[in-house]
This record gives C-alpha cells, sequence and structure tokens, in this order.
C-alpha cells in the first residue's frame, strides 16, 4: 500500500453496492463518459468486475485492465482493496500507470457490422421498406412514437420519409439511400431527435431487394413527456452542466494527459526543469476540470426550481462514510477523524447523498487546513428537540469573524490562492453546500471563532425526526 | 423354488457389480501403458517429466502444509501426520486451474534454469532489470526492485520445490482456502479464522507474477523491448509475451516448451517481433526445431486472431495479472 504510491494515477472509492461514491481526475472522467455518474454505479465494465470480485472474496487483486471510453483504448494497472464494513463496506481502486492509446482501427466493415448492431438492438422503430423505400410493415415500441402508427395506419404503402420530418437535407426524395442513411428526423407526436438509418437488404449488385428502417433516438423517453417550455427553461439555466461541460472535458482531459505525458518523461529524455513545467499545467488542468464540475454543480443548485429528496437521514452514518471516503486523504496528513458514537443515532430529514456531499466538503476542507498530525472532531448535537445538528471541528489557523462574514460567498477563498499550488479549490465548495443546506430546510452556517479557541468549526443544521 | 429364484436374482446382482467393476479396472489398466510411455520418453522433451512431477508434487505439499500451519499454528503443525497432509495435497490437486497454474511454473523454473545454463541468461538480474532499477523515476526503480526481490525468492523456491501460498492468483488462492475449509482435518472455527487472517494477509500485487506485470505496464510501449530473452530475462519475456498477445501467462510460459513451437513462433509474431529478432527468440527457446515457414511473413493480427481462435479451453483463465 506504501510502496509505488507515485506510480498511483488515479482512485476511487465504492461502496456496498459497487456505486463509485469519489474518484479523482482520470478515473471520474472514464466513468463519465461510459455513462456513469458520481456517485453511481461503477460503468466502466472492466472495472466493475474486479470490483465485485474483490468485494465478494475479501481479496486485495490486482490486474491490468483495458477499457473503451468512447475514443480511446485506456489501460493501466488496477488495484482493488477491500474495505471493512466499518469504512462503508466497498472497495477502494487504485490505478496505476493510467495510459490512453488510440483503440486500434477496427476494419470498416467491422466497425459498420457494430454500429449496425447497436442501431438494431437500440431503435425503438423499426421498419421494413421495399426497394422504392416505400414502407411495408412498421413496428413501434417506443410511446411517443404511436402517432406515426397510427400515419401509417391511416394511409399505408407511402415511401417512408413522407411519415417524418427530414431535417437538414436540402434535396427532395427520392434519394440514393445512402444519403439517408443517418440523417436526422423529427417523428410527428415526439419532441425527441431521431436518426434514421437505413440498412439495405439482400443486395445483389446495386439494388438492393429492400431495406431495414431503424429509427434512433437521440435521448432517452423520460416518463410522464416534459412540455417544451420547460425544456427551454431548464436548457437556458444549464448552460455549463449541459452545454459547455461536456464540451471542454475533453480538450481539458487531452491537455492534462499530454502534460502528463511529458511530465512523466514517456516521450523520450527532457530536462528536469522542462518535466516541472509539465507538472504544473497538467496541475493547471486539473484544477480547470474539478472548477468545471464545481460549475456544473453551482448551475444545478442555483436552479429556480431545484429541489433535494426528503428522506430519513442517520447524521452518524453520513459522517462514518464521508470520513471513510477521505480516509486516505488523512492518512497521508497524519490528520485523525474523531466521529460520533455510531450507537446513538441521530436522525435528520433531508437528503442522503446531499448531506454526503456537504460533509465530504467540510472534513475535506478540514483535513486540507488543518496542520499535520492534527484531529479533526465531527460532533452531532439535538437542539431543542426538533432540530439536529452535526459540526467539523479543526486544529487549523481558524476563521475570523471578518473572514466568518463572507466564507459562503461564491468564488471566496479567503487569501488561499497563495499558498504555493497546495490547494485547487475553485471557492466554490462551501457556497454550493450551504445551498443544498438551505434547500433542505437546514442551514449551514461557521461558529464564530470568539466562542472558542483556535480551529474552525462548522455546523450544519437539520431538522430533526423523533422516532 | 423361491429360495433358488432369490438366490439367481441375488448372484445375477453380484455378477453386474463385478463386471461393472472389471470393466472400470481395464480401463484405469488401459490408461497406464500412455501414460508410462509418455513419462518414459527420453527427458527434456517431453511436456510431463519426473522433474515437472516431482516439482508440482512439491509444490502442492507446501500449500497444503502452510494451510495446515494457518490453522494449528506452527509448532502443531509439524506434530501432524504426514498423511494429513497428504491428504489436503490431494484435495487441492483436483483443482485443473491450480493444476495449470503450478504446471506452468514448474516449466518456467525449468526453462529459466536451462536459459541460464545453455544461453547464460541470468536467471534473476537481466540487463533490462538493471536498468529499470537504475530508473531516474524512482517508483519505477522502486518496483523494479521489488520485482527483482520477488523473482530471487521464486528461484529460490523452485530449488526448494516450494511455492508461498499468497504468491498465488487471487482465485486460486480462494480455491485453496476453500479446500482448506472443506476439509475434515481442521475444525470448522480454527479454518474459518485461519481463512480470515490469510485473506488479510493477501496483496495480490505485491506477488512476483503482479510486480513484474505492473512492471511490464509501467514500460508502456516500450514493453516489446522485453521481448528479447537475453535481455529481459524469462521472467519478464513470459510476462511481456502474454501481455502483449492477451495471452494469460500460464499460457505464454508453456508456449515456449519445446513441443510448443508453433505456438511460441505464433505468438512471438503477435507479440510483434520482426523476421529477424524473432528468428533469434525461437533459436534461443526451441534450439534444433525450425522455424515454421512463412511465420515472418504472416501479419501480426492474423497471428494474434489464429492464437485466439485455437485459444485452449481452460488452461490458465484469465488470472495472473492478465487483463480482459
Amino acid at each position: 500500500m506504501n510502496r509505488q504510491q507515485t506510480l498511483l494515477a488515479a482512485q476511487g472509492i465504492t461502496d456496498d453496492n459497487d456505486r463509485l461514491l469519489s474518484a479523482d481526475g482520470p478515473l471520474a472522467q472514464l466513468q463519465e463518459s461510459c455513462g456513469g455518474i458520481i456517485p453511481g454505479v461503477l460503468a466502466i465494465p472492466e472495472l466493475l468486475a474486479l470490483v465485485r470480485q474483490a468485494r465478494h472474496s475479501g481479496l486485495r487483486i490486482a490486474r491490468e485492465f483495458s477499457a473503451f471510453d468512447g475514443e480511446d483504448m485506456v489501460s493501466g494497472f488496477a488495484r482493488i482493496q477491500p474495505l471493512e464494513d466499518e469504512d462503508g463496506g466497498g472497495c477502494e481502486v487504485l490505478v496505476e500507470n493510467w495510459h490512453r492509446a488510440l483503440k486500434p482501427p477496427a476494419s470498416s466493415h467491422e466497425q459498420a457490422e457494430w454500429q449496425d448492431a447497436v442501431d438494431r438492438a437500440t431503435c425503438e422503430v423499426s421498419a421494413r421498406l421495399d426497394a422504392a423505400q416505400r414502407v411495408q410493415i412498421i413496428s413501434v415500441a417506443a410511446a411517443d412514437a404511436s402517432e406515426l402508427q397510427d400515419l401509417f395506419d391511416a394511409s399505408p404503402g407511402k415511401v417512408w420519409s413522407e411519415y417524418v420530418e427530414l431535417q437538414d437535407l436540402a434535396h427532395k426524395q427520392p434519394l440514393h439511400w445512402r444519403l439517408l442513411d443517418g440523417c436526422k428526423c423529427m417523428i410527428p407526436g415526439s419532441h425527441r431527435h431521431w436518426r434514421a438509418r437505413l440498412i439495405p437488404v439482400g443486395v445483389t449488385g446495386a439494388n438492393p431487394r429492400g431495406f431495414e428502417l431503424l429509427l434512433v433516438a437521440d435521448e432517452p423517453l423520460v416518463a410522464g413527456v416534459a412540455p417544451p417550455v420547460e425544456v427551454e427553461e431548464a436548457a437556458h439555466s444549464r448552460l455549463i452542466g449541459s452545454a459547455l461541460t461536456p464540451v471542454l472535458r475533453q480538450p481539458i482531459a487531452r491537455i492534462i494527459a499530454n502534460a502528463e505525458t511529458i511530465r512523466t518523461r514517456l516521450a523520450g529524455p527532457i530536462k528536469a526543469e522542462y518535466s516541472d513545467y509539465a507538472g504544473s499545467i497538467a496541475a493547471a488542468g486539473q484544477h480547470l476540470s474539478s472548477m468545471l464540475d464545481d460549475l456544473a454543480d453551482l448551475e444545478v443548485v442555483e436552479a429556480p426550481g431545484f429541489k433535494t429528496a426528503r428522506d430519513h437521514v442517520d447524521l452518524a452514518d453520513a459522517a462514518r462514510r464521508a470520513a471513510g471516503i477521505l480516509g486516505v486523504r488523512a492518512r497521508n496528513r497524519g490528520i485523525s477523524i474523531i466521529l460520533p458514537n455510531p450507537d446513538k443515532p441521530v436522525i435528520a430529514d433531508g437528503e442522503f447523498r446531499r448531506v454526503l456531499q456537504i460533509l465530504i466538503n467540510l472534513i475535506g476542507n478540514a483535513i486540507a487546513y488543518s496542520p499535520e498530525n492534527s484531529t479533526v472532531t465531527v460532533v452531532i448535537d439535538e437542539i431543542l428537540g426538533d432540530l439536529a445538528s452535526i459540526s467539523v471541528r479543526d486544529e487549523g489557523p481558524g476563521v475570523d469573524a471578518d473572514q466568518a462574514k463572507r466564507i459562503f460567498e461564491k468564488f471566496e477563498r479567503l487569501g488561499r490562492d497563495s499558498d504555493g499550488g497546495n490547494d485547487s479549490g475553485s471557492g466554490l465548495g462551501l457556497y454550493i453546500s450551504r445551498k443544498l443546506a438551505l434547500a433542505m430546510g437546514g442551514d449551514l452556517e461557521v461558529v464564530a471563532a470568539s466562542d472558542k479557541g483556535e480551529g474552525a468549526e462548522f455546523r450544519l443544521t437539520l431538522a430533526r425526526i423523533n422516532d | 423354488m423361491a429360495d433358488l429364484a432369490l438366490d439367481r436374482t441375488e448372484t445375477t446382482s453380484v455378477e453386474a457389480i463385478l463386471r461393472d467393476e472389471l470393466t472400470r479396472a481395464n480401463r484405469a489398466l488401459s490408461g497406464v501403458a500412455p501414460v508410462i510411455s509418455h513419462l518414459l520418453e527420453s527427458s527434456g522433451q517431453t511436456l510431463v517429466s519426473d522433474a515437472t512431477m516431482a516439482r508440482l508434487r512439491g509444490m502442492l505439499h507446501d500449500i497444503a502444509r502452510q494451510l495446515c500451519e494457518a490453522v494449528m499454528g506452527v509448532q502443531a503443525a509439524q506434530e501432524v501426520d504426514p498423511l494429513v497432509v497428504d491428504d489436503l495435497a490431494d484435495a487441492l490437486a483436483s483443482n485443473a486451474e491450480l493444476l495449470h497454474h503450478l504446471y506452468a511454473l514448474a516449466i518456467e523454473g525449468q526453462l529459466t534454469e536451462r536459459l541460464g545454463r545453455q544461453s547464460s541468461i541470468d536467471p534473476v538480474l537481466s540487463p533490462l532489470v538493471q536498468e529499470l532499477v537504475a530508473s531516474d523515476q524512482p517508483d519505477v526503480a522502486e518496483l523494479a526492485m521489488a520485482a527483482l526481490a520477488a523473482q530471487s525468492r521464486f528461484i529460490q523456491h523452485q530449488r526448494r520445490m516450494s511455492l508461498p501460498i499468497g504468491e498465488l492468483p487471487a482465485e486460486l488462492f480462494l480455491s485453496a482456502l476453500q479446500a482448506m475449509r472443506k476439509s475434515a482435518l481442521f475444525d470448522d472455527d480454527e479454518a474459518k479464522h485461519a481463512a480470515k487472517a490469510l485473506k488479510k494477509a493477501y496483496d495480490e500485487a505485491n506477488g512476483r507474477l503482479a510486480l513484474h506485470a505492473r512492471l511490464v505496464t509501467s514500460m508502456r510501449s516500450g514493453a516489446i523491448a522485453a521481448l528479447n530473452l537475453e535481455h529481459s530475462g524469462f521472467c519478464l519475456f513470459a510476462t511481456a509475451l502474454a501481455s502483449l498477445t492477451g495471452q494469460s501467462r500460464e499460457i505464454a510460459v508453456v508456449a515456449c516448451h519445446e513441443r510448443q513451437a508453433a505456438r511460441l513462433a505464433l505468438s512471438l509474431r503477435a507479440g510483434g517481433l520482426a523476421a529477424e529478432s524473432l528468428e533469434r527468440q525461437f533459436g534461443i527457446l526451441q534450439p534444433g526445431y525450425l522455424l515454421p515457414e512463412g511465420i515472418s511473413t504472416l501479419p501480426q493480427e492474423r497471428a494474434t486472431a489464429l492464437l485466439a481462435n485455437c485459444a485452449m479451453a481452460g488452461f490458465g483463465a484469465d488470472h495472473g495479472g492478465q487483463g480482459a
């Protein structure tokens, strides 16, 4: 565990249901490009299999793995370490020698076949066309495409493009099928964007005997179809999360990966100074990437209709999990975390995932700003019977009254830009945490420094649920 | 009359049982000749030789002994009837995957020894390992150092025909523990306790095979440099061959045995070696054999595909540091 620590490229923590609770840089990206979220079930099948195996057997295992992230082949050496039940019962995932390489190009024939198979499996409307592209039979599997079925039933036998609305096509039918294959279209009665696939059947010479028509939706159908007005508003207010983040993530990932390549001198020997510069570029890239995550979060909490779910949250349990997730970071700095007594559960009204997010932010800050080999204390109090609070206390420099006023403001970093680049925060963490606390009907405050000696204390207050 | 009838049925059933027994005995006897003739073939060229068998037995016994020690403590285990250890070793031997793994280790041990003798290839410290140990990246150097130490222990263990249980890949380690739990030799609670302690001490990443696999991954695209026996030594060579061709390490090791010349030639080609170096490596491992004709002009993808299509089912399943 202590050896070869620096070969480490990424690490993450999973829980007892193989959900990825936290992950740093490359692993988080891979999880996302494989279609997963954090926290969410590990979406990288190769790693999921390893994590399951380690968790079931309770063994520390180490395997080479490679995965396809949609663009590149990612490979590395994964070490999975199952955690004790009291640490969440999941696994710690360490990946060494993270390496990206272009996927060996499959032959174009192979690729086409593969694409056809994917489209056949995911299409929600399929039809059989004759040689002149007239629809012979149609079958619809999506609720929002039933109008299309009705349309066909009412007047069957027309060319398929008369039932749908083709987009981005300057020419009118009849067109050669190759030009239509892959074109975008809209279906009457559906708000989703669709893509048409034409796959020839029984090709003899240049003339196919007929076609398989597949309509593949670009988005999943959300239950209780959202009216278009709301969609517009959401799109407007979620510019970063839905538009900017996906576009920026790839280039930033490339900057980091390339800078890492230079830093580790993979392409050949260079002077130490240049390697250090590359290290700075990679660090700046990582900062940018986490900033992007925070901004996306920020958008979510600032959206007008933002609501949190209401569950019963065991505060001690949440604190224990948050501490488990940050355990490695704390151990690296020799910091011990004192947790509240788990035998006296205090149940609060809130959303578990959000409470966990707040506690990770608070404990993470406490670890970052405490001196090495100090203690971070988490305490639960019941106030007046109908409120519960959980406080995180550290032994760091503390927060004075002036800072306390500004600390929850957006982009506020309290002069921490100058600490040698150790801290790569965006200045959004506490702001987001407070917004989350308020959305759950609670509050997050900093306990005035004059009340006690050294160290900072943050207190999250939520409504208490009596059993 | 009734008595007689009864007697006759009884006789018939006894006869039937005996007849079955004889058939079974015949079948067992008919298996003896091929096994013996295989074992009698002049040594060195057979896939299973006395030396291999001895190493296999030794390793199985060693694992069984370690399990006994884990359950009963070192002191008590020394007083255990050797027959008890034998029984446990027999139980372990019924696991085909474990046998395949140990078999590959035995072959590796023999090959490493032979290469040292015939081609003066150092069993432990090869030029490549030396380079890696002197790497200016401290983490790679440290990893190489750990791999070097593990390899030197392995050679020592092979000479003693033993194998520390923690060196097994995770799946096999687990099945060994299961064999221990199932064994009637031990008290249930004690066995459970011992299994827990063994599991806790286990870390696949620090085993010899994983250390070398990690070293090969850290070389990334430079891993092909390890496909040079004189430069890298057999252990790194086999690990790199497995990694570059997507085969299990067991298969990669066994491919280097004299009776598997075609597999070796294909593997080297699939690993990306060009004609000249392919010939050289093949020559070192298979002296006196001719390189299959046309192998150096066979496209790399074809070689990979051929290997994948003719993969040996059940031999060296996906473990031991080989990824998906």
